[in-house]
């Protein structure tokens, strides 16, 4: 099978919330892409519609059985406002969907709380919340990851991706491309405090997969997911090359309690800081092939110095000018 | 969201029945806290701050000489604490101590799970709690919490008193529902006493911190107003950033917390965000203000929070930045509302013309919205570069630094 299990040949998505601003344009922008990787679209009230690329109903039960395109449905991408979020969740599990992402942001902790237990229940897989969706270059992409033109970032090859920030997969993948190195999969698995997979979760999932040459990871000050990381490695739980970087030392200059940057970045009490992140993994990294950039485009240096290849030509151009300047 | 003692004791205490001291809170010593005082043979007068450690700066007192406790009030009301400003003070009964355990519900992101933290050996900072003097109970299943599986739990960590088996574990269960019924990140009690009342030893929670989670389903600005992290009270201009991503969850443009710098940072994407404003600081910026823009607000959103980045004063740079988008429309956050506000900001005459600007941006639509920008930059005489992804993010601040050198003789923090 092609792809991991996040993003694979045989993903067939339902989008719910399918009609939502957002949610609109990610469907329309993906078919034109990825043509046939989402199969259907859940609003309540706008059953039947044809605006978007694919058949609109108002339940996912109906979705479901639809004879044409029921079948092929095994991966939910959520859309809703955060209140909504923990129904649109259990509908989906209830409906016996596997694979979800949560893309909404601001879920209230004790939903996801519930969410996450519910997951462990019934042994699914669920991204997010706060994803911005995952990228598989030889399959395509679930959610609105590498935007209208993913090209600019994303060319297949053997890294994995993983962030908290959507944002800096995509500016990671991009900075790689520049300088030869391609993309397996990029994961943007969100900073919830109570995040559904984690860094672990993820390094766990792919071990034995062949195409992953590296790994990038990209972590936040908050929680302990990094450490987790760290602490498999360690074990031995995986041993291909792992460059990270962790960003927000900045902040421990500042009051404890001062959140910026995703929810689960809130330095509590101690503990999930950013030295203490870049302290495990490099422990870490004093037996397994861990390297730990301390600025963020220093990742790039790791990943070459783990022995990492290059999946193609590095393009780096001597001098980066402005695009406009109005200052002499 | 943090709350003051005072609204802990009110708002959440009573509903949940959590024992605490007989109490008042004022902002300045009415009849209420006068007849309070008259009738206790003691009191305790606490600071109303947000900040922790209250007791080590002195904002604890313990008065039972009644004549000078209307004294005590006025200090302790209107001080402040580690720079913080008192905004009153709570008087509580004298308690009869004879323990003092510690006793918290947080989420552990080791467990993903809820988890009540108990030391027998409360009343210091948890910190300084020896680790094996500390237990963790995790709540793997939140549909089913029950005393008997906290008394498993405590008989299991040889807990010293066997009498308080039964309103310990009664109690923890209390407080484990109102953590999670107030949509709580964190509520912790410490000391949780036992208190000699009569010839009875009771259970009293002596303390109260709760920090309530910002995005509850009914959030905690609109329940308790808004307030910030920063063990200071919100700037006006930080009020303002709040209210733009009320009831209006579009992307989110709200997320603004000011320093004492004059580098203003309009950054983008929590990530993004965090990477721009840490190297900013690793090359020697100032940091007037910090935002965090994402999840593709729209030009309204942009335009609002735009004038209030750029109405601080005192700034000498501004550096707008941030990754490739996936989602954010760079057209309408840039080319339209960032470029509405410098438009009507020049009109008005509240546009500072000797501002140096770096903006680096990539994304949906980059091309027009830089494009957009960069006419808004000449017919409005601003000075700077913008880039694209050309130039790799953290190479910004970077950038900026070197215009502000060149043309205002700006000289950089020297960073340790």
């Amino acid at each position: 099978m092609k792809g991991p299990i996040y993003l694979n040949e045989k993903t067939g998505v339902v989008v719910i919330g399918a009609t939502g601003r957002e949610a609109s344009q990610v469907i329309r922008e993906s078919e034109a892409l990825y043509p046939g990787i989402i199969k259907a679209g859940v609003t309540p009230g706008k059953g039947g519609s044809t605006e978007l690329p694919v058949p609109i109903f108002d339940t996912l039960a109906q979705a479901i059985q639809d004879p044409k395109v029921g079948k092929s449905i095994n991966t939910a991408l959520i859309y809703v406002p955060p209140v909504s979020v923990l129904d649109a969740v259990m509908e989906c599990l209830d409906g016996g969907i596997k694979v979800l992402y949560v893309i909404t942001e601001h879920v209230p902790i004790r939903d996801s709380e519930i969410i996450f237990q519910e997951k462990v229940r019934r042994n699914a897989v669920i991204v997010g919340g706060t994803s911005l969706g995952c990228f598989v270059p030889s399959v395509g992409r679930i959610g609105a990851i590498g935007g209208k033109d993913p090209s600019i970032a994303f060319k297949a090859g053997g890294l994995v991706i993983i962030s908290k920030s959507g944002g800096l997969t995509v500016t990671t993948a991009e900075m790689f491309k520049r300088r030869g190195w391609g993309t397996y999969c990029a994961l943007a698995i969100g900073g919830d405090i109570i995040s559904n997979t984690t860094y672990a979760d993820v390094l766990k999932e792919l071990k034995d997969d062949p195409n992953v040459k590296g790994v990038v990871m990209l972590g936040e000050p908050g929680g302990s997911y990094e450490e987790q990381a760290a602490e498999l490695i360690q074990a031995g739980g995986f041993n291909k090359p792992v460059a990270a970087f962790i960003s927000g030392r900045f902040q421990e200059r500042m009051p404890e309690g001062v959140a910026f940057g995703h929810a689960g970045a809130i330095v509590e009490r101690g503990m999930g800081k950013a030295s203490d992140k870049i302290a495990r993994l490099e422990a870490a990294g004093k037996k397994h092939p861990v390297k730990v950039a301390f600025y963020y485009h220093e990742l790039l240096s790791a990943i070459e110095s783990l022995g990492v290849p290059r999946d193609f030509e590095d393009s780096t151009t001597d001098l980066v000018k402005p695009l406009y300047s109005t200052i002499g | 969201m943090k709350l003051y003692e005072h609204e802990a004791l009110e708002s959440i205490y009573k509903k949940y029945k959590i024992p605490a001291p007989r109490f008042v809170f004022a902002t300045e010593p009415n009849d209420k806290v006068r007849e309070f005082i008259d009738k206790e043979p003691a009191v305790v007068i606490k600071s109303m701050v947000l900040v922790g450690k209250r007791g080590k700066a002195g904002a604890v007192k313990v008065v039972s000489d009644k004549s000078q406790a209307l004294d005590v009030f006025k200090d302790l009301a209107s001080r402040e604490v580690y720079g913080e400003k008192a905004i009153g003070a709570l008087v509580e009964e004298k308690l009869d101590i004879k323990k003092e355990f510690y006793l918290s519900v947080t989420y552990s992101t080791k467990d993903r799970a809820p988890a009540i933290i108990f030391s027998e050996h409360g009343g210091m900072d948890v910190e300084e709690i020896s680790p094996e003097l500390i237990h963790t109970h995790v709540i793997r299943d939140v549909r089913s919490v029950y005393p008997y599986q906290i008394r498993n739990f405590l008989v299991g960590i040889n807990f010293s008193d066997p009498d308080l088996l039964r309103p310990l574990s009664e109690l923890i269960v209390s407080v484990f529902q109102a953590f999670w019924q107030t949509e709580a990140r964190l509520l912790e009690i410490n000391p949780l006493v036992v208190a000699q009342v009569g010839d009875k030893k009771k259970l009293v929670a002596a303390d109260a911190v709760v920090l309530l989670d910002d995005d509850a389903s009914v959030s905690p600005a609109v329940r308790f107003g808004a307030r910030g992290g920063m063990g200071r009270p919100l700037t006006q201009r930080e009020q303002d950033a709040i209210l733009i991503d009320q009831g209006d969850h579009r992307g989110k443009a709200g997320s603004y917390v000011e320093l004492d710098g004059d580098v203003a940072l309009m950054t983008f994407g929590g990530g993004g965000s965090t990477v721009t404003a840490e190297t900013a600081i690793e090359a020697g910026l100032r940091i007037a203000n910090l935002t965090d823009i994402g999840g593709n607000p729209p030009a309204e959103k942009m335009y609002k929070i735009a004038r209030i980045i750029l109405s601080k004063p005192g700034l000498k740079a501004v550096l707008v930045c941030g990754g490739t988008a996936s989602n954010t429309r760079i057209d309408v956050t840039l080319g339209e509302g960032l470029a509405k506000a410098l438009d009507d900001m020049k009109a008005e005459g509240k546009l500072d013309p000797n501002l140096v600007w770096v903006v680096r941006r990539s994304g949906p639509e980059y091309v027009k919205g830089l494009r957009m920008l960069h006419e808004c930059f000449v017919r409005n005489g601003i000075r700077g570069e913008i880039y694209d992804s050309q130039l790799p993010i953290t190479e910004a601040p970077l950038r900026l630094r070197e215009l502000m050198v060149k043309h205002i003789g700006y000289k950089p923090e020297v960073v340790a």
